[in-house]
């Protein structure tokens, strides 16, 4: 019980971590088809901002410089690279990505070096929520959960409930026919991925803090954002905090759990056999809980591309 | 393909076959690593310039290749019968295996959809490698040893090369026969219009099946030749770089062109094997050349070289060279400041530097670079670069209006061949 | 391999290279470590201790008549790339390879070595192994002309037991949390074969991916349910770290025995958390009697030695204690001659005497205790934390049996 409810705690938060990360991914593509691989260094680039600043004005001020830096860096991309490559289809604005991503990762090297900065949470907040069964749980960790909460919010009231939100998905639906009713295409676009890029931001100056701030950040979790987007639906904003809840949960969950094939052939007599056999049936869910969200990913691409909650395939 | 490319081609075989055994043993090594890219990326641009599917997956088929052909390795030397020239056997059957049943499965999808199939296999693939000891030898990977057969050792680089040289020969002319096969064609018009090919009748899927298998079974023989040349293989050849490397090399040097992979595998390793020792910032230069392709030159150095070709009648290159010299000469001045920046940086911002103003007590003391003494604190450190970047910016600019302007003469003669645009001035 | 492709091998590799210059030349370094990609940080500090090495054996003459050259070879971090330098490195004529920021890239070196001495006697080339820790190394894949320069997990272990228990830090339950790697599972077979000696009990034991994990919390959760006083981890990097980050925001109140928290970043990184823990490692300056070392190695570079640069020097020094026993007479190199004299070298470091155990070439060597501690003599990482010596473990101490596995074959001389 103990662990079932702990794990759950760790799961939903971490899970929330994720879907910051991956509502700016899955906006994006939504909106404008592009699979943004720097997605992941907007997220390492708004922990080191937020590092720089914080650094000189304190940990506040680097929270809320990063996300407009990181904005701004994501307007210039779709508003002076991305239409170059346009012309040539979706598989050129994937392959430009890839390579900002490229060039993110070393200019950090660059300039940070390769070891993790000392990014760190001011010690105001460094206190436990509340105690259970005996440990602490950090407060720091209820915190960056009520900033994804409040971004889900936020986003889905805008995109739903305001008229901004209404030409925004009306872009997405037609763009020409919204861009014949007067609205500027163009500029919402641009919006769009600098907010996409801004929430990537918030996420790593927040995250940034928690988890230690190092050049592989970007590429560390850049694959799982990838498998939330995949397997919440791309595009959908619900299906994408699904998603993330599920992984953060799955993660949780599945360091507990001893599970093996061989274990399961035991039900039916022949766990020795599989044990002897080896290989695939040995290994146990705890040493590989990072391999499973690509068998889940996987998984999901080929049996519902769309996704748990997206709509097209 | 014309006579006159039959001939370069054939002289270039020639070189191949002729100049290596004068060369030192690095640059010996350094054409193996060559053509085993060359070979790799010829076997991603299958699928991707044939069939326009882009996989972010193909270091799966290039470690099952490896890993197949050191096994067979090792049985040899148990005792094991079998020449050591036709090692690469293995490595190619491995690939077609598991590029039959990956193809099977990641061709249901197409698009982006296809490209993270490709991207969750080889992940997968990556991540339980380690942990499978008995196949893949856990972290310190499977190792050989290359056996001697009919008198030949193998045991020298220059042996290994004539091997790798025949074999990545002999699947570079397999893969373009098989574009020139009538079922070639047709994976052609599966990237064009795939409706099409439905309503003629084929089954697009298992077509797109065939061609996934292609591709794996030479990038498992690619794999192959990587293994023997080494000895050994650990699980990093799954791991996502492999992949990127081989997307990278593929675009810089072209999809549209048969043999632009080929160039672009050849100037990226070239690259790695002259730079990555003089500098700490080779890779940023990569993404850097590879960003700058993907924003001026999208059909890549192959695609800029075709297109020339392409209209060599109708350009006078009397009039079109000297522009084109200025603005190579503006594009070396870019470069030259972009490399000045990028190194100070590298050195200001370093550890040794870090240290070097602890000794000077918090001061900005002078760094070495390119032989020369700059202080951080003299305008004209930052100036030499500034002057570099704007001058090549400006040259180059002067340089490609005039360019422009006599192409867009010549595209006012003929109206043919718009594929390549804007793309033949950087 | 059969005896008969061996000598097949051997005599076509004698063949293809006859041709030696008679030139007298200088003795040559090859440092191949990873200077760019993921794991570049640990490769520049080898790099710059056997620099700092090679500078000293130079100030005493250098070898052979000529000063030795030192050149190095990035391998960004991967085996097929180091296969590759290391190819480089043969075509420039390198004597000694030098790698230490990965098992898995020294396991790639120690065959390559092994081959090409096979193939090319006479040519002979030395792997000496800075960092690599993997059993198998002097196990499996032991050969004469490898030598390990550092510790392996059943000494650092050892020497944490002994250390902690002494100081009774050690507690009656252990727990151990380690990468699911080679490295990983010989830090936990190292924990489980300790426990009659240090009197504790193993309460449980995970595996986990090595540096893909983000989110340690519920590997945190599973070690609290154990409720041990102590928890082993041969973690490093930012599974080190965020293991320890993810046990300071829980809360929870064990000691951490450790191997790699001197890696630079982490201290500053882990901040109060890493207050009060061990670690077993080659070298701290904290530890060495005087300040002889530290001082010098300042002097030279700018900076104290961290990490694994205090071990890498003494690497360098046992090597140029064998070359002073040599005298080629400005002629040929015999490499062989120089892993001979290797074996049977005796470096007098700060810590202690280090030697080469003839059997599997593992050097016995000093093991260093030490504890996080506020107000250190030699602050880490720009903080005023740093570590303070518990206990100097020496290597006859802290060295374990020879692995049956290794059936290392002798030159004949």
């Amino acid at each position: 019980m103990e662990f079932a409810i702990i794990s759950t705690l760790n799961g939903v938060t971490y899970g929330l971590l994720l879907f910051m990360v991956s509502a700016g991914l899955t906006l994006i593509f939504g909106m404008m088809g592009v699979l943004n691989f720097a997605h992941a260094s907007f997220y390492m680039l708004g922990a080191y901002v937020a590092y720089a600043v914080s650094s000189i004005f304190g940990f506040w001020t680097g929270i809320l410089v990063a996300p407009i830096v990181v904005g701004l860096v994501g307007m210039a991309v779709e508003r002076f690279l991305l239409p170059r490559v346009h012309a040539h289809g979706h598989a050129h604005e994937l392959l430009l990505t890839f390579g900002l991503a490229l060039i993110i990762e070393e200019l950090i090297k660059l300039f940070f070096g390769d070891f993790p900065v000392n990014y760190q949470m001011p010690e105001a907040l460094r206190f436990s929520a509340f105690e259970i069964f005996g440990t602490g749980y950090p407060f720091y960790r209820m915190f960056i959960g009520a900033v994804a909460v409040i971004m889900f919010t936020v986003l889905w009231l805008l995109l739903t409930r305001t008229r901004t939100g209404i030409v925004v998905r009306a872009a997405e639906r037609l763009p020409q026919m919204a861009e014949a009713l007067g609205h500027n295409i163009p500029i919402v676009f641009m919006f769009v991925f600098g907010t996409g890029a801004a929430l990537a931001g918030l996420a790593g100056a927040v995250a940034g803090a928690f988890y230690p701030t190092n050049p592989n950040m970007g590429i560390e979790l850049g694959v799982i954002v990838f498998v939330v987007v995949v397997v919440g639906g791309l595009g959908s904003l619900k299906g994408s905090l699904v998603a993330s809840l599920l992984i953060g949960l799955f993660s949780s969950f599945a360091v507990g759990l001893d599970w093996s094939i061989a274990g399961m052939f035991d039900v039916v007599g022949l766990g020795d056999w599989a044990r002897s056999v080896g290989g695939l049936l040995t290994l146990e869910l705890s040493s590989v809980s990072a391999t499973i969200p690509f068998a889940l990913m996987l998984i999901v691409l080929l049996v519902r591309p769309a996704g748990l909650m997206g709509e097209r395939n | 393909m014309t006579s006159i490319q039959k001939i370069l081609l054939a002289l270039l075989l020639v070189l191949l076959i002729a100049v290596p055994p004068f060369l030192g043993l690095g640059w010996q090594n350094a054409l193996i690593n060559v053509l085993i890219s060359s070979l790799f990326a010829l076997a991603f641009n299958l699928l991707n310039g044939q069939a326009g599917l882009l996989s972010f997956g193909h270091a799966a088929y290039f470690g099952v290749g490896a890993f197949a052909a050191l096994h067979l390795m090792i049985a040899v030397e148990d005792g094991l019968f079998f020449p050591t020239p036709l090692l690469p056997l293995a490595g190619g059957l491995a690939g077609l295996v598991v590029g039959v049943v990956a193809g099977y499965f990641s061709t249901m999808r197409s698009g982006v959809y296809f490209a993270l199939v490709t991207l969750a296999i080889a992940e997968l693939f990556h991540s339980l490698a380690p942990h499978l000891e008995g196949t893949f030898g856990g972290e310190a990977g499977v190792s050989s040893m290359r056996m001697p057969w009919m008198g030949l050792g193998f045991g020298t680089i220059i042996e290994v090369y004539y091997l790798t040289l025949g074999w990545v020969v002999l699947c570079g002319l397999a893969l373009w026969a098989y574009t020139r096969t009538p079922f070639g064609r047709l994976t052609l018009a599966l990237r064009d219009n795939e409706q099409r090919v439905k309503f003629l009748g084929y089954n697009a899927h298992y077509a797109k099946v065939i061609v996934f298998a292609v591709s794996a079974m030479m990038t498992g023989v690619a794999g192959a030749l990587l293994a023997i040349s080494n000895e050994t293989a650990n699980y990093s050849l799954f791991s996502g770089s492999v992949s990127a490397q081989v997307v990278l090399q593929t675009f810089v040097g072209g999809s549209t062109v048969f043999f632009g992979p080929v160039i672009g595998a050849t100037v990226f390793t070239l690259f790695s094997f002259l730079i990555s020792d003089l500098t700490r910032s080779w890779l940023f230069y990569q993404g850097l050349i590879f960003v700058l392709v993907m924003l001026y030159a999208p059909t890549g150095i192959g695609g800029v070289i075709g297109h020339h070709i392409r209209n060599r009648r109708q350009l006078d290159l009397a009039k079109i060279g000297g522009p084109y010299l200025v603005a190579l000469g503006g594009g070396i001045l870019i470069a030259a400041g972009t490399v000045f920046l990028t190194e100070s940086a590298e050195v200001l911002f370093g550890q040794d530097y870090a240290m070097a103003r602890d000794g000077a007590s918090g001061g900005f003391p002078a760094y070495d670079l390119f032989g020369l003494s700059w202080s951080p604190l003299n305008p004209v450190t930052w100036l030499v670069p500034l002057v570099l970047l704007c001058g090549g910016v400006f040259i180059l600019i002067r340089a490609r209006r005039v360019i422009d302007r006599l192409w867009a003469r010549k595209d006012e003669a003929t109206t043919a061949d718009m594929t390549v645009g804007a793309g033949g001035k950087e | 391999m059969t005896k008969f492709a061996f000598g097949a091998a051997m005599a076509l590799g004698a063949g293809t290279l006859g041709a030696a210059t008679s030139q007298a030349e200088p003795l040559k370094i090859g440092i191949i470590e990873s200077l760019s990609g993921s794991q570049t940080s640990t490769g520049r500090l080898y790099a710059r201790a056997v620099k700092y090495g090679v500078d000293r054996i130079n100030a005493a003459g250098g070898f052979n008549g000529e000063p030795v050259q030192v050149t190095e070879y990035d391998n960004a971090g991967g085996a097929s790339e180091a296969a590759d330098k290391f190819r480089q490195a043969v075509a420039d004529g390198v004597n000694i390879i030098i790698q230490g920021a990965s098992s898995a890239i020294a396991g790639q070196l120690t065959e390559d070595v092994r081959k090409h001495n096979l193939r090319n006697p006479g040519k002979e080339m030395i792997f000496m192994n800075l960092g690599g820790e993997a059993m198998e190394l002097t196990g499996d894949k032991c050969q004469f002309y490898h030598f390990r320069f550092t510790t392996t997990a059943p000494m650092r272990i050892t020497a944490l037991v002994n250390a902690m228990k002494k100081s009774d830090a050690l507690g009656s339950k252990a727990y151990a949390i380690n990468q699911n790697y080679s490295w990983g599972k010989d830090v936990q077979a190292a924990v489980e074969a300790a426990a009659s000696e240090g009197g504790y009990e193993v309460v449980g034991e995970v595996l986990h991916d090595v540096n893909k994990i983000q989110d340690f919390a519920p590997f945190v959760a599973r070690i609290k349910s154990a409720e041990p006083d102590t928890v082993f981890t041969g973690n490093w990097s930012n599974d080190l770290l965020l293991l320890m980050k993810a046990t300071g925001d829980a809360g929870l109140d064990v000691t951490f025995a450790t191997t790699f928290l001197d890696q630079p970043g982490n201290i500053a990184n882990a901040g109060q958390t890493a207050l009060g823990h061990y670690i077993a490692n080659n070298y701290d300056n904290a530890a060495t009697p005087t300040n002889e070392f530290p001082e010098a190695y300042k002097a030279a570079t700018g900076a104290y030695p961290i990490f694994v640069e205090g071990h890498s020097t003494f690497a360098l020094g046992q090597l140029q204690e064998a070359l002073s026993t040599l005298d080629f007479k400005g002629g040929d190199i015999n490499v062989t001659d120089i892993a001979l004299a290797l074996e049977n070298s005796v470096y007098q470091s700060p810590l202690g005497p280090i030697s080469v155990r003839k059997e599997d070439h593992q050097t016995i060597r000093p093991v260093v205790v030490s504890k996080v501690v506020k107000g250190a003599k030699y602050p880490a990482d720009g903080t005023d934390m740093g570590f303070e010596t518990v206990e100097v473990i020496p290597g006859e101490k802290a060295i374990y049996p020879v692995q049956d596995s290794c059936q290392m074959k002798r030159p004949n001389a």
